[in-house]
């Protein structure tokens, strides 16, 4: 392939820029797309109790959390993968899978400095926004305090100590089951239960690691809490369990953000993730995905099946989810709000983006149990290329939610003639006080839009990446700081190729 | 893998049903039903109507009809055609422009519905209508069940040729017992022709009533479609309306009345299939009681129906703690250059209002039927005729009065 070194001369009024921007767009695009040759500790092929058994061992987990999985496992052999989603790919086959991958150099890091060098190369290649190498550095800057999970186990906490002197517990769900077994015990599967859904119970069966964080009453984190998923072992399926507790009064903003390498075959990715906020807790969680959403001809790409849920169990208290989407090639996911205190408020704001033949069904449900309990969603689809992208929610009133109040706003975008977009909400309202409110719209960047933005000399794709970075900002400023910047960068990114 | 698969428990009603399908020598549907049963939740398209769960058994197929009741609504103009038990029955002499048949089998297209299918398998004749030029008595197709409790199916075939204007009334009711009812109608609508079409279920308190108006409207035609539940015990009306040539607009609307142990049903599907066309839905749901108000609207653009403009809206108001009002307008858009939208909205009534009224000495009922007239009227407003408007008018006062 020729590239912009190659080309001798450069007409006139074209810049070097220009050419090496076209000339990118020849090479695939996913730019986090490379694997990290780390010798991985894995377990057999294949989906079984014995699988199961092996991850309990492997995580040296006590026998009622091997019960706890084998139960899943049992329930799980007689549900039915769910249908209903607006998602085409060809049956999972469980038994080629790999349902465990530790990278096997780090059997217990304690430090950085212990981490495989590669490991951290590969974080600096990723570059969003953790910086590992200026917390390595020692730049003071970034206050993040990262956990890492690669493939299937948490790789390194930073940060911890400074969090545990004002009691915060921030690590991985293997360690939590082992040193913080009674706080586990008492939360794990109480916002998704078990039995909740297909991919939940897999999860529950076979999930490998994850974070875990406990926040006490009356502590606000005084950082934002991240943890890095990657994918990088061949035909493994991630399986991360979340597991987030603010008691009474505490706050925690939590940042999660996800990449895969570039691999031929499809990767499933079945992530549970429970939030609890106890009375007048906030729990904020914040999403960027972009794995691995297979080539131009729609080949390989993540399956990304999560169930996310909050539980706002005390009164008053909040949670908030913001999600950019533009990853994997299957997106099933649908992070929730039970609302179940009084004066509780759940939020949601989404912005997917769907290129190539990417498939996003996501949205997001607010059940309003409690009294005087308001939800807001702001939900924004751009769909380009040949995806289809659909919101799916849903909102519920129950009969003894007095005054509940929803207020739902969903966009779509389409960019090109072989997209879909779609909405199918449900409002379900069985009391008479509750007052739910629902608009959507589907348009098109308008002619006069484009124009305007090409007049003033941005090329196509430039005009298209600003016009749609305004039809999201609503959403992007509810995004921390770190994921705004980096955010906006991967909607124009991932909407590269989508005009012309 | 092993999973062990749960075969369809079948329930009474499942079972009555295969024997008819049976009896009536469709055993490819009796075949289908005995291997799907009857749709549950988990089939999207009757999320919120569960038909296995709320169909607890089914009456035996329906005989000629030998009593006769009165008709649900009398128009003095309107020039009627009675359809009894399924069967089309002798009319009078048509006025100018209209064609009265009856033709063997049903009318509906294939559809993946139940209810399509049922009402396939036991329509043994339809009604078959032709209308052409300006056709100005109002046509009512008054539907009846007679009799003892029956299982009845009812078809009507209408055609409206191009350029031709006309207004179809039409009503189902009967005698006073548990019937189940499938009605069908499929009307094309011509070029450049204009239509009105209602529909009012009347039927008494434990019926159960389903209907599918199929609309196929060529270029340039404009469809006006009103709805209304008024009664039943359980009602599901399906619109299938499908644009087949460019320019053509769509009005369609629905009042669904629900009253205390009703469950009452609207499913929607308008299909832009070509570029260049127009449709407003507007529906409004009133729940009273311990009852379920349920609206499902889809709005399908396809791939090349460019510059399509569709808007959808639904409106609930609920006047008692036990009532529900479920609703599901879904859009499904393929094309680009599209205007398409949807709105949902659900509450109580105003309390500033109820205040206002109120506080000018009219009593606390009174005031909520005042506001919930001003909330339907819009849905009425647009039928031209006076006498139609008065008597759709006068159904939904009934309701409003007539409190259970």
């Amino acid at each position: 392939m020729m590239s912009a070194l190659d080309i001798p001369t450069l007409k006139e009024n074209i810049d070097r820029e220009t050419v090496d921007q076209v000339l990118s767009l020849d090479v695939d695009k996913y730019k986090y797309g490379f694997s990290t040759d780390i010798e991985s500790d894995m377990a057999p092929q294949g989906l079984s109790e014995d699988i199961v058994r092996f991850i309990s061992a492997k995580k040296n987990e006590p026998q009622w959390m091997l019960d706890w999985r084998l139960d899943a496992y049992r329930r799980w052999l007689t549900m039915d993968e769910p249908a209903w989603a607006k998602v085409h790919y060809p049956q999972l086959d469980f038994q080629d899978m790999y349902f465990y991958a530790a990278p096997k150099s780090t059997p217990a890091p304690t430090s950085l400095d212990e981490v495989d060098p590669e490991l951290l190369a590969m974080y600096d290649k990723l570059g969003i926004p953790l910086k590992e190498r200026e917390i390595l550095a020692g730049v003071e800057r970034p206050n993040v305090a990262v956990d890492a999970v690669m493939d299937s186990v948490s790789v390194v906490t930073t940060f911890r100590e400074e969090l545990a002197k004002v009691g915060i517990i921030f690590c991985s769900i293997s360690e939590a089951i082992r040193e913080h077994a009674e706080l586990v015990q008492k939360y794990l599967g109480s916002v998704v239960p078990v039995t909740d859904n297909y991919y939940a119970t897999l999860n529950s069966a076979v999930f490998t690691d994850g974070s875990f964080v406990y926040i006490p009453k009356g502590v606000r984190c005084p950082m934002e809490l991240s943890t890095y998923f990657r994918i990088n072992e061949k035909k493994t399926g991630q399986f991360e369990r979340t597991l987030i507790i603010a008691e009474d009064d505490s706050y925690v903003s939590y940042l999660e953000g996800c990449t895969a390498p570039m691999r031929d075959e499809s990767q499933l990715h079945a992530a549970v993730v429970e939030l609890v906020a106890l009375e007048n807790a906030e729990i904020k969680y914040s999403t960027v995905q972009n794995w691995y959403p297979g080539d131009k001809d729609g080949k390989g790409g993540i399956y990304n099946f999560v169930t996310k849920r909050g539980d706002c169990r005390g009164n008053g208290s909040k949670i908030s989810w913001t999600q950019v989407e533009t990853g994997s090639a299957i997106t099933w996911k649908y992070p929730s709000c039970i609302l179940r205190g009084d004066n509780s408020r759940g939020e949601f704001y989404s912005i997917a983006i769907s290129n190539g033949y990417q498939q996003v069904d996501s949205g997001t449900k607010m059940i309003h149990l409690g009294k005087n309990t308001s939800s807001k969603i702001i939900a924004k689809g751009i769909a380009a290329g040949f995806s289809d992208n659909t919101y799916r929610g849903q909102v519920s009133a129950h009969a003894k939610a007095k005054g509940a109040r929803n207020f739902t706003q969903c966009d779509s975008l389409l960019i090109g003639d072989k997209c879909g977009a779609h909405t199918v909400p449900y409002i379900e309202s069985r009391n008479a006080t509750a007052v739910f409110e629902h608009e959507a719209t589907t348009s098109k960047i308008s002619d006069d839009q484009m124009f305007y933005c090409q007049q003033r000399g941005l090329n196509e794709e430039e005009a298209v990446a600003l016009i749609v970075n305004g039809f999201v900002r609503d959403v992007l400023q509810h995004l921390p700081m770190e994921f705004m910047v980096e955010s906006q960068k991967l909607i124009a990114i991932s909407l590269e190729g989508s005009v012309g | 893998m092993l999973k062990p698969k749960m075969p369809v428990r079948l329930n009474a009603a499942e079972e009555t049903l295969i024997a008819q399908l049976t009896g009536a020598g469709d055993s490819a549907q009796a075949e289908r039903l005995s291997v799907t049963g009857l749709p549950t939740r988990r089939v999207e398209s009757y999320h919120y109507t569960d038909l296995k769960m709320l169909l607890k058994s089914v009456p035996p197929l329906v005989g000629a009809a030998n009593t006769a009741s009165a008709p649900a609504l009398r128009l003095a103009g309107a020039y009627r055609l009675l359809i009894a038990n399924g069967e089309p029955q002798a009319s009078a002499t048509a006025p100018a422009g209209v064609i009265v048949g009856s033709s063997d089998g049903a009318a509906l297209s294939v559809h993946d519905d139940v209810l399509v299918r049922l009402n396939t398998a036991f329509a043994k004749k339809s009604l078959s209508l032709t209308l052409e030029g300006t056709v100005d008595p109002i046509i009512q197709i008054d539907r009846r069940t007679e009799g003892t409790a029956a299982h009845s199916a009812s078809s009507a075939r209408i055609f409206v040729a191009d350029d031709s204007s006309a207004t179809i009334l039409e009503t189902y009711s009967g005698s006073d017992e548990a019937h189940l009812t499938n009605n069908a109608s499929y009307i094309a609508v011509g070029r450049n022709a204009q239509v009105t079409h209602i529909t009012v279920d009347l039927s008494s308190d434990g019926v159960t009533h389903f209907a599918t108006n199929e609309y196929v409207l060529a270029e340039g035609a404009k469809l006006r479609t009103l709805a209304i539940h008024a009664g039943s015990a359980l009602a599901r009306t399906q619109i299938f309306a499908k644009f087949a040539g460019e320019g053509a607009h769509a009005d369609i609307a629905g009042l669904n009345l629900v009253d205390d142990g009703q469950h009452l049903d609207f499913t929607l599907d308008v299909n832009h299939a070509v570029p260049n066309t127009t449709s407003q839905e507007v529906f409004k749901q009133v729940g009273r009681g311990r009852s379920k108000a349920v609206f499902q609207g889809k709005i399908v653009v396809a791939r090349d129906a460019q510059k399509t403009d569709a808007k959808m809206m639904m409106q609930g108001l609920m006047l008692s703690d036990q009532a529900e009002i479920l609703s599901k307008p879904e859009l499904e858009i393929y094309a680009d250059d599209v205007v398409c939208g949807h709105g949902s909205t659900c509450g109580e009534l105003d309390a500033d209002s109820m205040f206002y009224l109120m506080s000018r000495g009219i009593s606390r009922a009174e005031a909520e039927t005042m506001l919930v007239r001003g909330f339907l009227k819009e849905v009425l407003d647009p039928i031209e005729d006076a006498e139609l408007n008065e008597a759709l008018t006068a159904v939904v006062d009934d309701w409003l009065v007539g409190g259970k």
